[in-house]
């Protein structure tokens, strides 16, 4: 039997360890009350094997049989992999240029963010369309630079593109929290750096970057969630096609519990992409902590 | 502490578990020969126009049946199958629903999801045939009753056929021939689509049905078609593509993106100017040309009076509840929007042409019956036509035929191998939802 | 003039931004065949028709009406979640408590799941939550909020609290702040933009939220605007007057934008300000 550690809680002087409990539990409340019974629900159905509620590992097994699974989680993949760093520099620029104390930049704010607010609006699949299809604008561009017209909703590797660039250019919500964070930072840490002589460029990765360290790992950490469970932009956009080239794990799962009736399999599915997100997670957090905990 | 909070949620698990987890054995209400003083909900989905006659038609019902109040549930389509599938998994469905006909095998595989109607009397079925009935019975259980037929017909743009003097096909080679006039013109005379509507495999199968005689998939689930089959319809869709009839899925795909065709600018000009579609739905066509234009065509033949293959079904159903404690009632306010003239002629065509001979038979006293629903369904009715079944509407299915007429599209297969891949696939759906 | 160039730019950015927005509006006087066929905005007719018309819809209620049932929704929610999660961020932030990463694991993987698959088993657990029904009533789409449960909000928080100096903390301490007044009168100012975003977050996202009210609302009369909103949308049928659609989503754009820009404005720099006033 070895000896029972007592762990020492690093709190302030005077706060008893019971405080943090008291203030989380909320949290701990609602996730008895509200989270718990479907998560585990869920995963009791994806666990069903037979009709009278037989359980087994059967649907998981089928998955990484399951060609069209297999195909989705590549395309998911790839998708993430994409959109995740470019909207996060897209972002971080954007939101640099709108924490500038000008005139008026209260307008441009809100203007960048209406994509966002329009979300899955009819308009932006008909804009998508009017800029994409084979006489859109962007191959009429082309032509007046003498360059040939791409089929952009008819090939693999550029439909998946047209997806990506709707999401970068919702990318309000990102740019919000990196905005946010950029307020935070004391003007005269910029002010010091130029008496030293330190130009913008050297100011950005010498005290912008550092200090936003932390938001910049919230913004990856939500993106990828969100990216890994991308469902609408790929349905609005290009429905999967051509040739599931656009069809994420998002969609399967949606397909398989609602259009195929397929709870049980849905689930499982479910279940694997919750692992698979968490594992990505953990890993970007390990591989983070030191980056992030550097002169914190 | 660890082990508490351990218990503490183990123990909320099981309870929450146990207390919304068991859905009880079906234990219908029985029904008691009397109307009583309660309230009914009823649901459906549809457009402003269903909207607006529904909820009139609701109004006449409250005046002559007070002691009943109906509680109307309704809205777009978008997302109302995943609302239904939510209600009836979980025993909250309305009493009377409007059901798509694919349902019947996703809710009642058994036929007990929904409630039995053979055995509610205050339900009049009298103004329907045989078989129209039977396209509402699961397992001998009728599960819902038609409200309307519909059935794909070919539509065309009238003003480009007549600009460049084309007349309208009337047998598969004539249509194959258009390709080729309509080509120099750069023009297209149909349009067949993989989309969710599938019109590109539906003409297949026409085809083939009517050339073999052999029905594609039976009312029960079984696969008439031989691998040959599949490949003469793969083999006959190419062959569209080949004489310039129809669009490749690439080009389409990249003149139209996601859009339906009639959101198409391609379609709005004139430059495909034709498209096979469900007579009962045909109207978001013909209301993006100007007034007139759209016209509908014959239904294709082998050229010796051969008119077989072409399809029809049940546009829409109504059911009633498999939990219902009301089932009198509800049987009883089902008859009247199935069969009362009053209720037919507010009604009207908002949910396609009545299949209830009460309602058809008043429709067409009061010359409600017109425009190109009308003509296509009398066409179909004078056709030897072929019942289309459930199973062949399910998504999973579309799925199949979609894939394969891609990859035949795309050159990413031959027919042989598509066929063979999709003889396959709907095989095993087929033994494993059965 | 130094800042001409970043006008120019901002300009530009803008136009990519707002041309939906303008041919939204465009649209929403145009008919079905100039809608699908033109992307220039402007229509070639200006009638009111399709306000009028989406304004009253096709239910006996305004669209005013299903404004008013959203806010029953978005104005409590919004409130709840700003509280609940900044409390349980602070806990998570600035106390260490037994199993703390536990239970962070468990707020983080509470984002992970599709909703899509806990959809179903919520709306069985909401007809039978410990014997009430809640179907058919606000409850399931805003009691959660009470609870920290969009683990989402709960994560930026703790992480703009964590890089409030903890200097903060102690002066508030030694001045006699308890362990709440510390949070309201010094952390929370200095996470000010922090947030706002998680209001303007919650608002917008709960506006615009289509599937829950959907799957949970049953009455007409309980709808809210995004049900409205698609209550004519068939696509099975003899298809619909586009313009009468647009028209009522522009008008339902209207409350977000106009949050959207009430709050950027609240942006002003939180630590200074904050402080100053601890």
């Amino acid at each position: 039997m070895s000896m029972k550690k007592k762990r020492i809680y690093h709190n302030p002087v005077g706060v008893r360890k019971s405080t943090g409990l008291l203030l989380i539990a909320p949290f701990i409340a609602g996730f008895l009350l509200f989270t718990l019974y479907p998560f585990v629900s869920s995963l009791f159905s994806g666990l069903k094997i037979s009709e009278d509620g037989q359980l087994g590992l059967d649907n998981f097994i089928r998955i990484f049989h399951d060609k069209t699974v297999i195909r989705a989680a590549a395309v998911t993949l790839k998708y993430a992999a994409v959109l995740v760093p470019l909207k996060l520099i897209f972002s971080l620029l954007t939101a640099m240029l709108l924490n500038m104390e000008i005139k008026g930049i209260g307008v441009f704010r809100t203007i960048f963010y209406i994509p966002s607010i329009l979300g899955a609006n009819l308009s932006v699949v008909i804009m998508w369309q009017y800029l994409f299809t084979s006489d859109g604008l962007v191959n009429q561009l082309l032509e007046l630079i003498n360059l040939s017209p791409v089929s952009w909703y008819g090939q693999p590797d550029s439909a998946l593109a047209i997806v990506v660039l709707l999401r970068l250019w919702e990318f309000g919500s990102t740019m919000v929290i990196f905005l946010a964070a950029l307020r935070d930072i004391p003007k005269d840490y910029y002010d010091a750096a130029s008496i030293d002589g330190c130009g913008r460029v050297r100011a950005f990765f010498r005290i912008t970057l550092p200090l936003l360290k932390n938001v910049i790992f919230i913004n990856l950490v939500l993106q990828t969630i969100s990216a890994f469970q991308e469902f609408s932009a790929p349905y609005m956009i290009t429905g999967g096609n051509p040739m599931k080239s656009t069809y994420t794990i998002g969609m399967l799962i949606y397909d398989e519990m609602f259009s195929y009736m397929n709870p049980n399999y849905a689930n499982a599915v479910s279940w694997l992409l919750f692992i698979a997100i968490g594992l990505i997670i953990f890993i970007m957090y390990k591989l983070t902590s030191k980056f992030r905990e550097a002169n914190q | 502490m660890k082990k508490n909070l351990a218990e503490i949620s183990v123990c909320c698990c099981l309870f929450m578990l146990s207390a919304c987890g068991g859905k009880s054995e079906a234990s219908y209400t029985q029904p008691d020969g009397s109307l009583d003083e309660c309230t009914l909900r009823f649901s459906w989905w549809g457009g402003d126009d269903r909207h607006e006659a529904t909820l009139e038609a609701i109004e006449l019902w409250n005046e002559l049946h007070p002691e009943i109040t109906i509680v109307a549930e309704y809205g777009g389509w978008d997302g109302w199958t995943e609302k239904v599938s939510a209600q009836i998994s979980g025993n909250t469905a309305p009493d009377v629903m409007q059901i798509n006909y694919d349902w019947l095998i996703n809710f009642s595989k058994d036929g007990l999801g929904f409630y039995d109607l053979y055995t509610l009397d205050n339900l009049d079925l009298s103004g329907y045939d045989e078989e129209t009935l039977l396209f509402g019975e699961v397992k001998g259980h009728l599960n819902a009753v038609t409200v309307s037929m519909s059935g794909r017909g070919l539509f065309y743009n009238s003003e480009v056929y007549d600009s460049i003097g084309a007349s309208y096909p009337e047998t598969w080679d004539d249509l194959l021939a258009l390709g080729a006039t309509f080509e120099s013109y750069g023009l297209y005379p149909l349009d067949l689509d993989i989309q969710t509507g599938g019109t590109a495999w539906y003409l297949a199968v026409v085809y083939v049905q009517q050339t073999t005689g052999r029905e594609f998939i039976s009312m029960d689930g079984d696969l008439g078609f031989t691998v040959e089959d599949i490949k003469a319809a793969l083999d006959f869709y190419k062959s569209l593509e080949d004489n310039h009839v129809i669009r490749t899925v690439q080009t389409r795909t990249d003149e139209d993106g996601n859009a339906a065709l009639y959101q198409s600018a391609e379609f709005i000009s004139g430059k495909i100017a034709g498209v096979l579609e469900w007579g009962s739905a045909i109207g978001k066509y013909e209301s993006v040309l100007d007034e007139g234009v759209l016209e509908s065509g014959p239904l294709l033949t082998d050229g010796s009076g051969n008119s077989g293959g072409w399809m029809i079904k049940p546009s829409l159903l109504y059911a009633i509840s498999a939990d219902t404690e009301y089932p009198d009632e509800a049987a009883e306010f089902m008859d009247f929007l199935l069969n009362n003239e009053q209720c037919a002629e507010i009604l009207g065509t908002t949910r396609g042409i009545p299949a209830s001979s009460y309602a058809f038979n008043h429709l067409s006293e009061t010359g409600q019956l017109d425009g190109l629903a009308q003509e296509n369904s009398i066409m179909l009715s004078e056709a030897d036509t072929v019942n289309v079944s459930p199973y062949m509407e399910l998504t999973r299915m579309k799925e199949f035929y979609n894939t394969a007429i891609e990859k035949v599209s795309y050159n990413a297969a031959d027919t042989a191998d598509a066929a063979q891949e999709m003889y396959d696939s709907i095989t095993e759906y087929l033994e494993s939802i059965k | 003039m130094k800042k001409l160039p970043v006008y120019l730019l901002l300009t530009a950015i803008s136009i990519v931004m707002l041309y939906p927005l303008l041919w939204l509006i465009g649209a929403s006087f145009k008919t079905n065949s100039e809608i699908f066929s033109s992307v220039w905005f402007m229509p070639e007719h200006i009638s009111f028709d399709a306000y009028i018309k989406g304004w009253q819809t096709v239910t006996p209620h305004t669209m005013g009406y299903y404004f008013l049932n959203t806010f029953k929704i978005v104005i409590p929610k919004t409130v709840f979640a700003v509280c609940s999660s900044v409390v349980v961020a602070y806990g998570f932030a600035r106390f260490d408590f037994p199993l703390k990463k536990f239970f962070f694991a468990l707020l983080i993987g509470s984002m992970l799941m599709p909703q899509i698959a806990v959809l179903m088993p919520s709306y069985m657990m909401w007809s039978d939550f410990f014997g009430f029904n809640f179907l058919d009533t606000y409850v399931p789409l805003i009691m959660p909020s009470l609870f920290a449960c969009e683990g989402m909000f709960v994560f930026i928080l703790v992480q703009f609290f964590s890089g409030v100096p903890k200097e903060f903390d102690e002066a508030a301490r030694i001045d006699g702040c308890g362990t709440l007044r510390t949070l309201v009168l010094v952390l929370a100012p200095c996470i000010r933009p922090a947030i706002i975003s998680i209001a303007v977050f919650s608002f917008l996202w709960t506006m615009n939220d289509f599937l829950s009210p959907l799957i949970y609302i049953q009455s007409v009369e309980k709808y809210t605007l995004s049900l409205a909103l698609r209550l004519s949308v068939d696509s099975t049928g003899q298809g619909y007057e586009q313009n009468k659609i647009i028209a009522m989503s522009v008008i339902g754009l209207i409350p977000s934008i106009a949050v959207f820009a009430l709050a950027q404005k609240k942006f002003i720099n939180g630590i200074t300000a904050g402080g100053l006033s601890g």
